[in-house]
């Protein structure tokens, strides 16, 4: 039953989502809410969500086929199949957030490597590759000498692209929200602990029950304390020392998340639902290890995680640059004020149903379903 | 009261410097902009001008007027700050384009390849200055109502918006929304066009109070060098070390 209502869900998703690109690719970008002022909106967001949740879903992958963790066992296939799907929902997303994205090829052909933007078009190109090959090494040759070497590649790739999205904003010295050291630092922990909230839902919603499933899923929510604690930790030094240190820009930033526009997906979303029902649910052992419990708690880690996303892209934007800009020339996407609008929904309606669609196909047809002797 | 008509007028003293400075090599001119804060009485025209020149769309803009309040009640003062590119030395913009597309020229102006620009809008977010627009693509006649047998109609209308810019040196139409500049972000290029052919900036020329000023920097001689060293010339965000080319007279 729940198979089929998120069957449903994501190809309702899907769906919305076809108009959101019709409109996106054959019309233009006009109906978009982000502009020259709050330049970065949803999408961004989005990509960057997605793309943690790619790197750290191969992170899981790891913890089986690197680190040949036994009570792993089982995790590393779908993992991989979610990083597989997640890459691609990232890219699509970020290229619909591009003016130009019918020039992508030119960040192949005459990149600026000090970019951290062609740095990262190139690490995920490279990231997709290692993923293709990890799939075909553990489906075709699972006992090569080559699996924990690429594992390898790939978990410092997962690691690097991570650290990588954060410093993309960190860099911007003109965003001082942004341009804190941490940043960077905290990206890989938001990947893993987003791998290891997917990695629940999976586990907990479609994997076959056995009798190592409780303790595995016991462990991924504890592993998914410790990550929301840490995740907590970041947030409070990052929050408390620009309260502290009175910077206009980062006061304004931190009160719009706390208190401004967004309020609601910052206390609700981020720290209610994502953080504090989590910790409380899943601290307590018997529900942890109950599969439809464990599969809530996952997507609700997502959920926070998403507009934790979105706390970091959107109110560092809001800030004027100068005093004054807002209200110096008026005109559409001048405005630093942003809620997404429907095309922006719409465009990651479409990406999510559409990620969701193929890994749970793939997770059906090809991990999950098939007899014992078969997956083995 | 008898004026001296032997002063000569700085925007002609501009026009004579301009040339000369032109008659070096690229490299050995340093174009720079100096706005006094003390003449400029927010009128606005430079804004227009610069719209009107460059056939700037809607919610792109090079170069708007800040319009600042100090002070309260009785005791209020409004200041007006012009904010072009600060065409910095050291552009926070450049180095975050994934493909070149934002470069400095050959005599320290930061242009950007339309044909090259993919649309990531990271340039915009590196400036310091919300100097950088992205042009969306609209245009001020959109929805505006067709021919009739009263009314001209947006047809004829919008001849001024379909007639094509020449940023750069090149000619930009906008005939769909892929063809750039739609889609590319957009700044100040300190009318890059106009100054090849030996014409100043048109936010310099339209400036009715003469309160904004360009010339070489490397010539000694030339109205922005001595003003520039005067203790009242100050930059925005200097602390950032972006360098800017555009001071302010305050």
């Amino acid at each position: 039953m729940l198979k089929k209502v998120i069957y449903l869900i994501s190809a309702l998703a899907f769906a919305f989502g076809l108009w959101g690109f019709y409109i996106r690719l054959f019309i233009g970008e006009k109906d978009v809410n982000y502009g020259s002022y709050v330049v970065w909106g949803l999408w961004v967001a989005m990509y960057l969500f997605f793309a943690g949740a790619a790197a750290g879903s191969y992170m899981i992958a790891s913890l089986e086929y690197l680190f040949q963790i036994p009570l792993f066992k089982g995790t590393g296939k779908p993992a991989l199949w979610c990083a597989l799907i997640c890459m691609p929902a990232a890219l699509t997303t970020i290229a619909m957030d591009l003016g130009h994205w019918e020039r992508v090829w030119k960040v192949y052909l005459s990149p600026n490597f000090l970019s951290l933007l062609a740095q990262m078009v190139w690490g995920y190109t490279l990231f997709i590759l290692i993923i293709l090959a990890s799939f075909y090494v553990i489906l075709k040759q699972p006992n090569a000498w080559y699996l924990k070497p690429l594992f390898a590649v790939g978990l410092f790739l997962a690691i690097f692209l991570s650290g990588g999205v954060g410093a993309l904003l960190g860099v911007n010295a003109s965003r001082a929200y942004w341009h804190i050291g941490l940043l960077p630092a905290q990206f890989p922990f938001f990947s893993l602990a987003t791998g290891l909230a997917l990695s629940m839902l999976v586990m907990g919603w479609f994997a076959p029950p056995d009798e190592n499933r409780p303790r595995l899923l016991l462990s991924l929510g504890y592993l998914t304390i410790i990550l929301l604690l840490i995740k907590t930790y970041f947030l409070w030094s990052d929050y408390s020392q620009s309260l502290y240190s009175g910077i206009p820009q980062n006061v304004a930033a931190v009160e719009e998340v706390m208190f401004g526009q967004y309020w609601w997906a910052f206390w609700i979303i981020q720290i209610g639902l994502g953080t504090l029902i989590p910790f409380i649910v899943l601290i307590i052992p018997q529900w942890a290890k109950n599969g439809i419990v464990s599969g809530w708690m996952g997507l609700f880690v997502l959920l926070g995680f998403a507009a934790a996303r979105a706390n970091i892209v959107f109110p560092a934007l809001t800030i004027e640059e100068l005093g004054g800009l807002a209200k110096a020339f008026s005109g559409p996407h001048l405005s630093f004020e942003y809620f997404p609008s429907l095309l922006e929904w719409s465009i990651i309606a479409g990406v999510s149903g559409g990620a969701a669609l193929v890994i749970l196909f793939g997770l059906e047809r090809w991990f999950f379903n098939l007899p014992k002797e078969v997956q083995q | 009261m008898a004026t001296s008509t032997n002063q000569e007028d700085i925007l002609v003293r501009m026009h004579r410097e301009l040339k000369a400075a032109l008659e070096k090599e690229p490299s050995k001119r340093k174009w720079v902009m100096v706005i006094d804060l003390r003449k400029c009485v927010g009128c606005h025209a430079c804004t227009i001008a610069c719209v009107a020149e460059n056939k700037l769309a809607p919610g792109v803009v090079y170069r708007p007027v800040l319009d600042l309040e100090h002070g309260t009640y009785p005791n209020v003062s409004r200041q007006f700050i012009p904010r072009p590119c600060m065409q910095c030395e050291n552009p926070p913009c450049v180095p975050v384009c994934p493909v070149h597309a934002t470069y400095i020229n050959g005599e320290g102006i930061v242009e950007i390849n339309y044909e090259q620009c993919i649309g990531c809008r990271a340039c915009i977010v590196a400036c310091p200055y919300g100097a950088r627009t992205s042009d969306f693509g609209y245009t001020y006649t959109q929805d505006t109502p067709h021919q009739t047998e009263f009314i001209v109609g947006q047809e004829k209308a919008d001849d001024y918006e379909r007639a094509p810019s020449f940023e750069y040196g090149k000619t930009w139409e906008r005939s769909s929304h892929h063809q750039s500049p739609i889609g590319n972000a957009r700044k100040c290029h300190f009318c890059l066009h106009r100054l090849e052919k030996g014409e100043l900036p048109a936010c310099v020329t339209t400036c009715i109070g003469r309160a904004t000023l360009f010339g070489d920097a490397l010539d000694p001689h030339s109205v922005v060098a001595q003003l520039i060293s005067q203790p009242n010339a100050m930059r925005l965000k200097e602390d950032m070390g972006t360098e800017p080319k555009v001071y302010y007279l305050i």
